[in-house]
């Protein structure tokens, strides 16, 4: 089988391929803080962007854009709800065809390599304003010493787009390092940035509040023609074509559309909610519905209220000039109290701003990472670039091609947030609309189960016309149409970058068209195709307590051959497993059973195969989708009731921390659940041996001493002559949950920690030595047992 | 002959928006009608 020749159907390697993926569920709380920590980090940039654009009373426009972002939260919602297989551009491709897929798809990758950039310079930005703002107050209270002085010729600054340039490329090349090496999305770090950004974001409005009540405000002009004022940038092509200052009295409504497509950033990051919603825990649809309530309302507060406060605090004269990139701190610095405080603030700002604009670069690679992989899947981008790093398995030629593109985005940039965030609005509106065309055109076409409908609809003679959804694609529409007129720098790239990843992916299907077709030949000639939903032992005809073995690369099989030595297959069934990892980002559709067995597991299974036949045994083959691979073999493990696990070891972790993070997911999944044994089998056929699960932990031999020395105590206690030394454990491990769950929690929670840090033993020797040895009485019946474990 | 047919096309663009826009209004205030039901219905549950 390791070469591939004429073979009869009946010979042909059954193999299961799960379709659902095996996620850890997570709350709608987690959910909307992952997809907040992107949306919420617009607030950062979006109303210094619209104001530049638009003028004073942009504000309202970027609440206008909140209030709107609920309703396009409605078609997103209803997107989810439907039970659709394939990615991304099947999905398009299935309403609107294959050229608008591909560049649906462009638009999308323009959307999510841009947020990069203008986070990561965004952030830059905060930083080198607080530096510089520092610099200041310490020269005003004569601190700089006259040397410095002279250095800077003046007060010290740093230049603030080319030092935010460094940053964002500090940053950017932190985390394609990070996911090169396959660090893990966590929904509990972005819960804790989202609570840090909580706390800000309370201080910022309740000082706010207060200033307002103290100091008075500015009044932001109403969002009426006469109030808009456009710079010639902000007009692009039309600048051309009519005078700055009077497009928008002669076309009041397209004023106010050309104000509200300036203002769209605002909304960046809502489409995550697509991506996190196949991770959300049961009732899904429901929660899903909950996460968005959460992530609509919190971004109304935070980008909403926050660019009406900032144009009613900050001063005229500053907001533009000076604060222009970095709003929120300009807004920290006009609040109502000392100097020391509102400078404390700011610097708490900036903090906050630089954890959730780093991480929405992060997410930016994910997010980009996972769509170019489901666009590899849906057979558009050629399967070279979904080669796994040699050491870390992760896709890291795309993670390569999607950072490059960003630093480059960067460095063209020069550190203005103001060409980058027009740039990115075409990536967010197109996006958008998209979307939201696709899913008019499935209403149509998808007789599907489909969850949720966007409200409201009218049936018409037996059709069902959707009001809601046509009403919410005609405003992304039109807004995406002006958007082509007015922003010039954006067009161009836009259409730029749309056209040469539209031309990549036209060459790359039709060269996949060929070699799939060719490789469906070979695969159907040996691999048969069983799709299932689920994974149980039905479904691959295996016994409970068989050995599962998780692969991942081709060359380090090692572990499989080790597996097929040691196990008589006529007794004990060996399932080999590789969990087809989809990242964040990639978890809006299903995957249909092809495009999760794809080239690289054919060639995988094709080498497990060589091996179980060089060793003259039978395997069960098994492809799982999964968000985290731990996860997909704990859950496998546990579906197919498998007694034991053998992995291979991990370049990455060492042994322990594998069978940790196997124990981690073990955990996560509910009862009722057996245990298993782990096997880590190292090269040279050493195996580390793990217990998942509960289990007797080893003890050591000072605690079984230490234990037998109080049972020899505790026995001559009148009435106390029949205890065991199971009795002592059992009462000692009470008291100490006690004491642990009450009054003495922190005592131990030190000492462990202490003794985690040492790595040392707890002072067991300090305890046993003032324990006075007893001679045992001779009548005992264990006298002679000496000290052992309790299992008596 | 140039500015009629921008003139006609920015009308286009502005119907387009103020139908879009009516429309929107209207998605809002359903979803969030669903949206209160779906928080009240919690509370109810949190009660019982």
């Amino acid at each position: 089988m390791s070469s591939f020749g004429p073979t009869s159907p009946s010979n042909r390697v059954r193999i299961v391929v799960a379709t659902s993926v095996m996620l850890t569920f997570i709350s709608y709380w987690r959910a909307a803080a992952i997809v907040l920590n992107d949306l919420a980090s617009s607030a950062f940039y979006a109303c210094g962007i619209a104001e530049q654009a638009v003028g004073k009373s942009a504000p309202w426009f970027i609440v206008a854009v909140m209030l709107f972002s609920f309703a396009v939260r409605a078609v997103y919602v209803e997107s989810c709800s439907m039970f659709v297989r394939g990615g991304v551009y099947k999905v398009v491709k299935e309403a609107l065809g294959g050229t608008l897929a591909k560049l649906s798809v462009s638009a999308l990758m323009f959307d999510y390599i841009l947020t990069g950039p203008i986070s990561g310079v965004s952030a830059g930005q905060y930083i080198v304003g607080l530096v510089n703002e520092t610099f200041i107050t310490a020269d005003v209270h004569g601190w700089i010493p006259g040397a410095v002085h002279n250095i800077f010729h003046g007060t010290p600054h740093l230049n603030v787009n080319l030092t935010s340039v460094v940053i964002a490329l500090a940053v950017t090349i932190y985390y394609w390092r990070e996911n090169t090496k396959g660090i893990q999305e966590s929904s509990e770090k972005a819960l804790r940035v989202m609570q840090i950004t909580t706390v800000m974001v309370v201080i910022l409005m309740a000082w706010s509040v207060f200033t307002l009540l103290k100091a008075g405000y500015n009044p932001v002009p109403l969002p009426t023609p006469q109030n808009l004022h456009f710079s010639r940038e902000s007009l692009g092509f039309l600048s051309h074509s009519f005078p700055e200052q009077d497009i928008a009295k002669m076309f009041g409504l397209l004023g106010i559309l050309i104000a509200f497509g300036h203002s769209v950033l605002a909304m960046s990051g809502e489409e995550s909610l697509a991506q996190v919603n196949r991770e959300l825990a049961h009732p899904k649809l429901k929660n899903l519905k909950k996460a968005a309530i959460v992530i609509a309302i919190y971004s109304f507060v935070f980008t909403g209220l926050s660019a009406l406060l900032s144009v009613m605090l900050i001063p005229d004269a500053v907001r533009v000039p000076v604060y222009k990139d970095n709003l929120i701190s300009g807004l920290a610095m006009y609040m109502w109290g000392p100097l020391i405080l509102r400078l404390v603030f700011r610097a708490f700002v900036v903090v906050v701003g630089f954890l959730i604009l780093s991480g929405a670069v992060n997410t930016a690679i994910i997010g980009s990472n996972g769509v170019l992989n489901r666009v590899s899947e849906d057979g558009v981008l050629a399967d070279w670039f979904r080669v796994p790093h040699r050491k870390y398995g992760t896709s890291s030629r795309i993670i390569n091609m999607v950072v490059v593109l960003q630093i480059l985005t960067i460095l063209a940039s020069h550190g203005d947030v103001y060409v980058l965030g027009e740039a990115y609005a075409f990536g967010v509106i197109w996006s958008f609309t998209f979307n939201s065309l696709s899913m008019l055109v499935l209403r149509f076409k998808y007789k599907g189960e489909r969850g949720w409908k966007v409200p409201p609809n009218i049936t018409i003679a037996g059709t069902e016309i959707p009001i809601g959804l046509f009403s919410v694609m005609l405003v992304l529409l039109s807004t995406a149409l002006v958007n082509l007129a007015t922003k010039s720098v954006a067009t161009v790239a836009g259409v730029s970058f749309s056209v040469v990843f539209f031309v990549i992916f036209t060459v790359s299907e039709r060269v996949n068209r060929k070699k799939h077709a060719l490789a469906k030949e070979q695969m159907k000639d040996h691999f048969q195709l069983l799709q299932s939903d689920t994974v149980d032992r039905g479904s691959l005809g295996i016994r409970p307590g068989n050995v599962l073995v998780p692969v991942r690369d081709y060359n380090t099989l090692n572990h499989l051959r080790w597996v097929l030595e040691h196990t008589d297959t006529r007794e004990q069934d060996v399932v080999v497993m590789t969990a087809r990892v989809s990242q964040f980002g990639t978890a809006a559709y299903g995957l249909s059973s092809e495009q999760v067995f794809s080239d690289y597991e054919q060639t995988l299974f094709t080498r497990a195969v060589s091996v179980a036949e060089s060793v003259g045994k039978k395997i069960s083959l098994l492809v799982v989708p999964a968000r985290d691979p731990w996860s997909a073999i704990a859950q496998t493990a546990h579906n197919l009731e498998s007694s034991a696990v053998a992995a291979g070891i991990s370049s990455k972790t060492t042994a322990a921390e594998q069978a940790f993070a196997l124990g981690t997911a073990w955990e996560a999944i509910p009862e009722p659940k057996k245990q298993f044994v782990l096997q880590i089998v190292q090269p040279g056929g050493i195996v580390d041996t793990f217990r998942i699960g509960p289990h007797t932990p080893t003890m050591k031999n000072e605690d079984v001493a230490l234990l037998h020395r109080l049972w020899l105590n505790i026995t001559r206690e009148p009435g106390l002559e029949n205890v065991h030394h199971h009795d002592i454990l059992t009462e000692a491990l009470t008291r100490f949950a006690r004491d642990y769950g009450a009054r003495d929690h922190d005592n131990i929670v030190k000492e462990l920690g202490r003794h985690g840090a040492d790595d040392g033993p707890l002072p067991v020797r300090r305890i046993a030595d003032q324990i006075p040895t007893v001679q045992p009485q001779p009548t005992r019946s264990d006298r002679d047992d000496g000290p052992h474990s309790p299992k008596d | 002959m140039g500015p009629i047919i921008i003139t006609v096309l920015v009308r286009i663009l502005e119907t387009t928006l103020a139908i879009g826009a009516m429309g929107s209004v209207v998605v809002l205030v359903l979803s969030g009608i669903e949206d209160l039901q779906l928080l009240f219905g919690r509370e109810e549950q949190n009660h019982s």
